[in-house]
């Protein structure tokens, strides 16, 4: 939780506009692109591989799709000319982006970029290929790039997404350039929200300090009020945990809200995309689908049913975190320590919970909610692992 | 938007155009068709993947000038099965409809402005004639490799010193060269180019064996990003594959003291019959005498077969195997009726080339180099 480091928003510029807070970051690669920009070596740091790692939320394949787009304008990424567009869309004729809703980016997905980094760039700039799941290269398909990685021809550069360097194999990773992405200080979360989505300065702070300074959840937060709703009914239950019974019950409540969470989520977005394919495809306003169309409309779809599945599950582990910060500030209270409060709204239910238990006991139940974090990322069924998060997090009355 | 053109005209403009639609668009607009019909009478129809684009230009009765994008796999099912009357397209809306006869379709366009510009043909270039130039690709891409994990290896490289136009292309197993002279425009040009042998062996089919190709590479900024193919009014670009080719042509000896010559079909004959008892990745051995070659496979307890072939030898008598299909596209390539086989050691490669006599000089403008499988003994 970094709740409020307060430090001057600094606005970066064309296509890194919206890579939030990371200056160091924005830097080293707005170097490199410079130097990219005069033919031959120099100094300035261009190189061909590049891993870029950073906490989720932070910005990782924002910062990797504005790259290659900087790579590919002619004025270093603007983000106006019709390059910077495509390529941040991953449209680019020579940007090809890779990212999976699956468990593993197979060899299958990963033999064609072999083939397609060898090709020369068809506009003449760079070929960039960025794979945003980095860490779930397995040791087959990671093994298949390492040669592809290692040595590409002089005009391909490859950019590599994980949260860690240490989730991607050592193989990859020491064949890479690392970039490091800090988690965005709240402030200039909080700037971005009000700049690109008008929204209210009092309602941005909350929303990038309650997000914990997730671009994304703090957006969704401060322009969806149904998701600052649920995110106040998730943070309610502790209060409820009184008996096994109720534990149960708010385990109920807690999936049902994270299911009404990811589902609004995507689905703006799903009608969204299916409306744009079908425009591409000539088929906008159709009331039945031609059959030529139907195989590609079918494969969005499928496509977003695999990431809903991801998004429920993201989702959850989200509450689970807000949660998590409730008893952060509990145990701020009961420490008496004199930092901010990340749910500074909900003061009065703070000091209720820090006087109903002692420190030790909010330490415990931190680890708890550690510990339910990882079953579920381990696939144990997200019910029970919620009930017993619940039940482990239950208040009993002292006698 | 309004024409009219021949049936068979357009069946197999499309047809051809239609070849080079991706299976899987990166996006969705390059799963159509673009046409566009000029006021001059000229209907030009073109795809695009990205890599390899494909543009053809066929005479139409146009009323109405205009350019539509449709799905191309639809537009290529319709056109292939319309009966043999002249086909009036015309646009409606966003609609276009197709008559032909008594039938009648009506497609969905897709939005003209989203599709990607066709990279222009580059500038640099010659002609060479069709059936020679499908010749020699034909020749050299039974050797490209077809192992997607080493890109380089699965192209046709292409070097270009004055009138000689170089095609090579190898696997690590065999090695495969082709010499031909062609025209080019400025008699001083020197340039190399990688080509994916799949998209040249395509071209050279594609491109027809009739007229003269024209044949073009992009030398702008030092570096050739594209090449061209134009032949009979079928345009194809495609991009080139890049990266360091190994040095291949030092691969060939200088000299062999040792070589035989026979008859090349008799002896693809025979390595045909005698590769049926050879189990996967076991090779033929081939023993070479004066007056005779004789061809075994299988060992031990499996099934064996042998042949002899008659050949004549100059040199030292010498036996060694090889992988029977290796063997089989090296001698297939040849064009002449005998076929010399070059050596210099047992455990060194074997060249294969042509030779249009029994006695004589052989042709060296292909010449196969395929590496021998060790035998155990």
């Amino acid at each position: 939780m970094t709740a409020g480091v307060s430090e001057p928003a600094t606005v970066a510029e064309g296509v890194w506009t919206d890579v939030v807070g990371q200056v160091a970051a924005v830097r080293t690669l707005d170097r490199a692109v410079r130097a990219a920009s005069v033919p031959g070596p120099g100094p300035g740091g261009m190189t061909h591989a590049w891993l870029i790692t950073g906490p989720p939320g932070s910005g990782r394949s924002t910062a990797a799709r504005s790259f290659a787009a900087a790579l590919q304008c002619a004025r270093q990424g603007c983000g106006e000319c019709h390059e910077c567009r495509t390529a941040l869309t991953g449209a680019h004729p020579d940007v090809t982006l890779l990212a999976t809703e699956h468990v593993f980016l197979r060899v299958e997905d990963v033999r064609p970029l072999v083939s397609v980094a060898q090709q020369r760039p068809s506009l003449g700039r760079w070929r960039v290929i960025v794979i945003e799941d980095a860490d779930r290269l397995n040791d087959t398909s990671g093994n298949l790039l390492l040669k592809a990685v290692e040595e590409p021809p002089p005009r391909t550069v490859w950019v590599l997404c994980a949260p860690s360097p240490d989730d991607v194999l050592v193989t990859i990773r020491s064949r890479c350039r690392h970039v490091g992405l800090r988690i965005p200080p709240a402030a200039d979360v909080s700037a971005l929200l009000q700049r690109r989505h008008g929204v209210d300065p009092a309602i941005a702070a909350f929303a990038a300090r309650a997000a914990g300074s997730h671009v994304g959840m703090a957006r969704r937060l401060a322009v969806d009020e149904n998701a600052r709703i649920r995110r106040r009914e998730v943070l309610r239950l502790p209060e409820r945990l009184t008996s096994v019974g109720n534990a149960v019950l708010a385990a109920a409540d807690l999936m049902k809200v994270a299911t009404e969470e990811a589902k609004s989520a995507t689905t703006e977005r799903d009608a969204a995309e299916r409306a744009d394919l079908l425009r591409s495809l000539g088929a906008e306003g159709a009331t039945s689908l031609p059959p030529a169309v139907r195989a590609q409309v079918r494969q969005l779809e499928e496509n977003q049913k695999r990431r809903a599945t991801r998004a429920q599950r993201d989702v959850l582990d989200r509450s689970l975190i807000d949660v998590l910060s409730l008893f952060r500030d509990v145990l701020v209270v009961q420490f008496g320590a004199e930092v901010e409060l990340v749910n500074a709204e909900l003061g009065e239910d703070v000091e209720r919970l820090a006087r109903a238990s002692a420190p030790e006991d909010t330490v415990r139940r931190m680890d708890a909610i550690g510990r339910a974090r990882r079953r579920i990322a381990a696939n144990v069924a997200p019910l029970l692992a919620v009930e017993a998060l619940m039940v482990e997090l239950r208040f009993v009355r002292a006698r | 938007m309004k024409l009219r053109v021949e049936r068979d005209v357009l069946a197999e403009a499309v047809t051809w155009a239609a070849r080079a639609l991706p299976t899987r668009p990166p996006v969705p607009v390059l799963a159509g068709l673009l046409l566009d019909a000029s006021t001059d009478g000229v209907l030009r129809l073109s795809s695009f993947d990205y890599e390899v684009s494909a543009r053809v230009e066929v005479a139409a009765d146009i009323l109405d000038g205009g350019t539509v994008l449709v799905s191309g796999k639809l537009l290529a099912d319709i056109c292939r099965s319309l009966p043999g009357k002249p086909v009036d397209v015309s646009t409606d809306g966003s609609r276009v409809s197709l008559t032909c006869g008594a039938s009648r379709f009506t497609l969905l366009t897709m939005p003209v402005d989203e599709y990607p510009t066709l990279p222009a043909m580059p500038d640099g270039s010659g002609t060479v004639p069709g059936d020679l130039f499908s010749q020699a690709v034909s020749q050299v891409t039974v050797a490209a490799s077809r192992d997607e994990t080493l890109p380089i290896l699965t192209g046709v490289r292409m070097e270009i010193e004055g009138e000689n136009l170089t095609l090579l292309a190898t696997d690590r197993y065999r090695l495969a060269m082709r010499t031909l002279t062609w025209r080019p425009s400025s008699p001083d040009v020197s340039t190399v180019a990688l080509v994916r042998a799949r998209t040249l062996s395509e071209v050279s089919k594609a491109l027809g064996a009739g007229s003269d190709v024209t044949l073009a590479l992009s030398t702008a900024g030092g570096g050739n990003e594209l090449i061209g193919f134009e032949a009979g009014g079928r345009r194809t670009t495609s991009l080139l594959v890049d990266g360091e080719y190994p040095k291949v042509r030092a691969l060939f000896p200088p000299e062999s003291p040792t070589y035989a010559v026979v008859e090349a079909q008799s002896l693809v004959e025979a390595v045909r019959r005698v590769a049926l008892v050879a189990e996967r990745h076991t090779p033929v051995r081939l023993t070479f005498t004066d007056g005779v070659i004789t061809l075994e496979a299988g060992q031990g307890e499996d099934a064996q077969a042998s042949e002899a072939v008659e050949a004549s030898l100059v040199g030292d008598e010498l036996s060694m195997a090889f992988n029977p299909q290796f063997l089989l596209d090296g001698l297939g390539a040849l064009t002449v009726p005998f076929a010399r086989l070059s050596f210099t050691v047992p455990a060194k490669p074997a060249v294969i080339s042509g030779q249009v006599e029994a006695e004589g000089d052989d042709d060296t403008s292909y010449r196969y180099l395929l590496m021998p499988v060790r035998l155990n003994s």
